[in-house]
């Protein structure tokens, strides 16, 4: 039984059987309004963005860190990315996102490791510079995608991005060293130096992947909106919180061995919530209210600390 | 199976942190097969040598030269390729990765093609070792975090051996180790020496130190003092060499027949917590040691947490002879029962602050006058009660972490010293302690018996248990199972025939 308890089995168990509860929850409250199988198509589609950046925000969460220029780096990038496919379509829409947002990610792990501050310190200064530099590049004006570049806005453009980002991180946390260390690192860095592991190199490595992935998001996002605006004033903070909460899921699920099966269902179950009060009518403060507090119990009931273990 | 051709030398090696000359000019030399035992007290240089040898600590000064070429790591890593490997007293395995990932960990080359992990080769391979070791009950391929202590310590085993090293270091391993554990080391280290390389072993145990090493060396104060063969000492001997003076009879009490008061001062009456102790009942007497034993995981650590309130989930009563109950800690401490842990690093003391803030911690209460703490006071108190402890320290304000454990262990007794505890409960009070300070521990909880006070000493080592203990409770599967009084025929078979 405790084998069974540790094991991978376990870990979808579990994730299965909270889409089945709340599913059934709100069912049962808003039979009509919620839970067609083309309403749960359309909830799986909205969500997929959010788990997208919770892949690349496992990769410095787990190493104890975290990041608030996601959501400016998200505005930056597409908007770069709009820009640049105005003159080379896809390839200019494709790299400039994904390039925008690495390059970004490099910088932010560059300085990290140069002014050797914490992470949040940092990102939330680098948030004010993007979010200004995004309305700088846009000239004050809505960017719009081209409705000959919106292959992403909807399935199965966006289904094959999501899958093709899902399996890239699949990839780099098992079969190369990337994912090793950043855990390693995550568990005890004195230790992981003390292993040979070069601690800033990998950290840096984290950012750059967390904003690769930033920069499918900004992909996904632009097409799924065809617009971006530019905003200031700390506007971008609120795109930050919900691939975060994904990465939670991963992070709590990491010992069952499934991180990515994690954030992508538990996005999921975050869009059935969501989705399910608005089934309800229920005001927005009340969804996120709700929707935090499931949040709070779920990561409670799956990833607690032992009793008496101290939680920081 | 020592033979003539030296294996490692140390010349002149040296190392200072700030100003603690923590090695000073330490020459040795360890010959191709040989095990060679690393004594001395807590500070004496021994970890940190062997630190330095493994790439840990940079080297201060000096050389090492293993096999002939001069050794030059800046990690672990370069140290293991190099043919140097370490296991260490605490955790050395890391959460969050697998078993193979950790036993490989910072040694992938084997399993990478161009930039490509083969994570199954690396199980598979992983799984091969631990079942060649023996310990075929511990899964390559599944998290380390579902395993516990002690079987993390033997992938930590695996992880340190499976290359071969040409000098292995253990370093206060075994105290993490049930004798099963310790067997199955003992083991691998004479497999180490037969195959014509060597062993370093530190351990604060003398007699598993002339049991299983070749030869001793002694160091003292960050000097190197002498090197000596196991069969030409004894336990006595090296005491001597390492504290500088004998330590002889007064290292235990030597009282027998000392009646117990009739004076109960804490009754536990049925206490359970869930899967580690089961419907446990007591009486502790005014001026009573009562000891604790058993097997590693027998329930003992807990019983000290249930005294003091700090286990979750306890039932039945603890109650003191006015009947008040201790459910918490903080009642616990407010009606005079102390409490030092077994794991003092994270669970005694507060690594990042002062000697100072680590001992007024318990009563800042006490010395608060109309809520206001005077920084004199607190120092003066401080001051008062490591000195009485003997601290070997530079100042109170300096950080904790910078002390030795024997020196930390003083620390903590300084606090409760200065609470005024009447009850207090020590969970393994010399892990990891040298000789001289041992003695001065075992000194104290004989003046505190004789002043009144009452002590619960759980401890792993025998002969503490039947030199310091009134009354000696062996625990079994989370029950008491053998109940023993202070006496000169009592032996340590009589009290393994009730722990296993």
């Amino acid at each position: 039984m405790q084998n069974f308890k540790n094991s991978r089995l376990f870990g979808y168990f579990i994730l299965g059987a909270m889409v089945l509860f709340f599913y059934a929850l709100f069912k049962v409250l808003s039979p009509t309004n919620f839970g067609s199988p083309a309403n749960l198509y359309s909830y799986f589609q909205s969500s997929i963005i959010y788990s997208v950046g919770g892949c690349g925000l496992y990769f410095i969460v787990v190493m104890g860190l975290f990041d608030f220029a996601v959501g400016s780096n998200i505005v930056l990038s597409s908007i770069i990315g709009v820009i640049l496919s105005e003159k080379f379509g896809y390839l200019g829409f494709v790299v400039g996102c994904l390039g925008c947002g690495t390059l970004i990610g490099i910088l932010i792990g560059f300085l990290y490791n140069k002014l050797n501050v914490p992470s949040m310190i940092v990102t939330v200064g680098l948030m004010l510079v993007f979010e200004s530099l995004a309305v700088f590049v846009a000239g004050g004006v809505k960017q719009t995608l081209a409705p000959e570049l919106r292959f992403f806005s909807g399935a199965p453009g966006n289904i094959i991005l999501a899958a093709l980002a899902f399996a890239l991180m699949w990839f780099i946390l098992n079969y190369t060293r990337i994912g090793t260390y950043c855990n390693a690192i995550g568990s005890n860095e004195f230790t992981a130096k003390n292993m040979g592991i070069d601690v800033k190199k990998y950290k840096l490595i984290g950012f750059a992947l967390l904003h690769f992935f930033v920069g499918i998001m900004a992909i996904l996002t632009v097409s799924y909106g065809t617009t971006m605006t530019a905003l200031t004033g700390m506007s971008t903070m609120s795109r930050n919180f919900q691939p975060l909460m994904g990465t939670f899921f991963g992070v709590a699920f990491r010992k069952y061995g499934t991180p990515i099966s994690a954030i992508v269902i538990g996005e999921f179950i975050i869009a059935i919530i969501f989705n399910g009060f608005v089934a309800l009518g229920a005001p927005t403060t009340i969804q996120n209210v709700v929707t935090g507090a499931a949040l709070l119990i779920i990561v409670t009931l799956t990833a607690r600390g032992k009793r008496g273990s101290v939680v920081k | 199976m020592s033979n003539d051709k030296i294996l490692l030398k140390a010349e002149h090696i040296d190392k200072r942190f700030g100003i603690t000359h923590a090695v000073n000019d330490v020459s040795i030399t360890i010959n191709a097969g040989e095990t060679r035992a690393l004594i001395g007290e807590n500070g004496s240089g021994k970890s940190t040598f062997c630190q330095m040898l493994c790439g840990i600590y940079s080297i201060g000064g000096g050389t090492f030269t293993l096999d002939g070429q001069e050794m030059h790591v800046k990690n672990q890593v370069e140290a293991n390729k190099l043919g140097v490997s370490i296991i260490v007293q605490e955790m050395g395995t890391l959460s969050g990765l697998t078993v193979a990932e950790n036993i490989f960990l910072g040694h992938e080359d084997p399993f990478m093609h161009y930039g490509i992990k083969d994570t199954h080769a690396m199980i598979k391979e992983g799984q091969r070792l631990l079942d060649e070791y023996g310990f075929n009950n511990i899964r390559a391929g599944a998290m380390i975090d579902s395993y516990n202590f002690e079987d993390r310590k033997l992938v930590e085993i695996v992880k340190a051996t499976y290359m071969k090293p040409k000098i292995l270091i253990v370093d206060e391993t075994t105290t993490a180790l049930s004798q099963n554990g310790r067997l199955e080391l003992y083991k691998i280290m004479d497999a180490v020496r037969a195959d014509g390389r060597s062993v370093i072993f530190i351990s604060h145990d003398l007699r598993e130190i002339l049991e299983h090493c070749d030869t001793i060396s002694i160091l003292r104060d960050g000097e190197y003092i002498d090197t000596v063969n196991s069969k030409d000492v004894n336990e006595d001997d090296l005491k001597r060499l390492m504290v500088g003076r004998e330590i002889g009879s007064a290292y235990y009490r030597t009282d027998y027949g000392k009646p117990i008061s009739d004076e109960v001062v804490l009754s536990v009456k049925n206490v359970s917590v869930y899967g580690q102790i089961e419907d446990v009942n007591f009486d502790l007497h005014r001026g009573e040691i009562l000891g604790f034993g058993g097997l590693s995981e027998c329930g003992m650590h807990e019983i000290g947490k249930a005294i003091f309130g700090a286990s979750w989930g306890r039932k039945g009563t603890v109650t003191l002879a006015d009947g008040t109950n201790i459910d918490d800690i903080p009642s616990a401490i407010k009606h005079s029962i102390a409490y030092a842990s077994k794991d003092r690093d994270n669970e005694s003391i507060i690594l990042n602050e002062s000697i100072r803030n680590n001992v007024v911690l318990p009563s800042l209460d006490d010395l608060a006058e109309k809520h206001i703490l005077k920084s004199g006071k607190l120092n003066k108190f401080a001051q008062e009660y490591a000195d009485k402890m003997q601290t070997k320290m530079q100042s109170i304000h300096q950080f904790i972490s910078d002390l030795s454990g024997g020196n930390k262990q003083k620390v903590v007794l300084a606090r409760w010293l200065g609470k005024g505890s009447d009850i207090l409960v020590l969970d393994s009070p010399t892990r990891g302690i040298d000789v001289k300070v041992k003695q001065a521990i075992y000194a104290l909880m004989s003046e505190l018996t004789a002043q009144g006070k009452s002590i619960i000493m759980i401890s792993e080592e025998i002969p503490e248990l039947l030199g310091m203990s009134d009354r000696i409770f062996i625990m079994k599967d989370g029950k008491i199972n053998g109940t023993f009084n202070r006496s000169e025929t009592l032996s340590e078979e009589d009290l393994i025939a009730k722990m296993v």
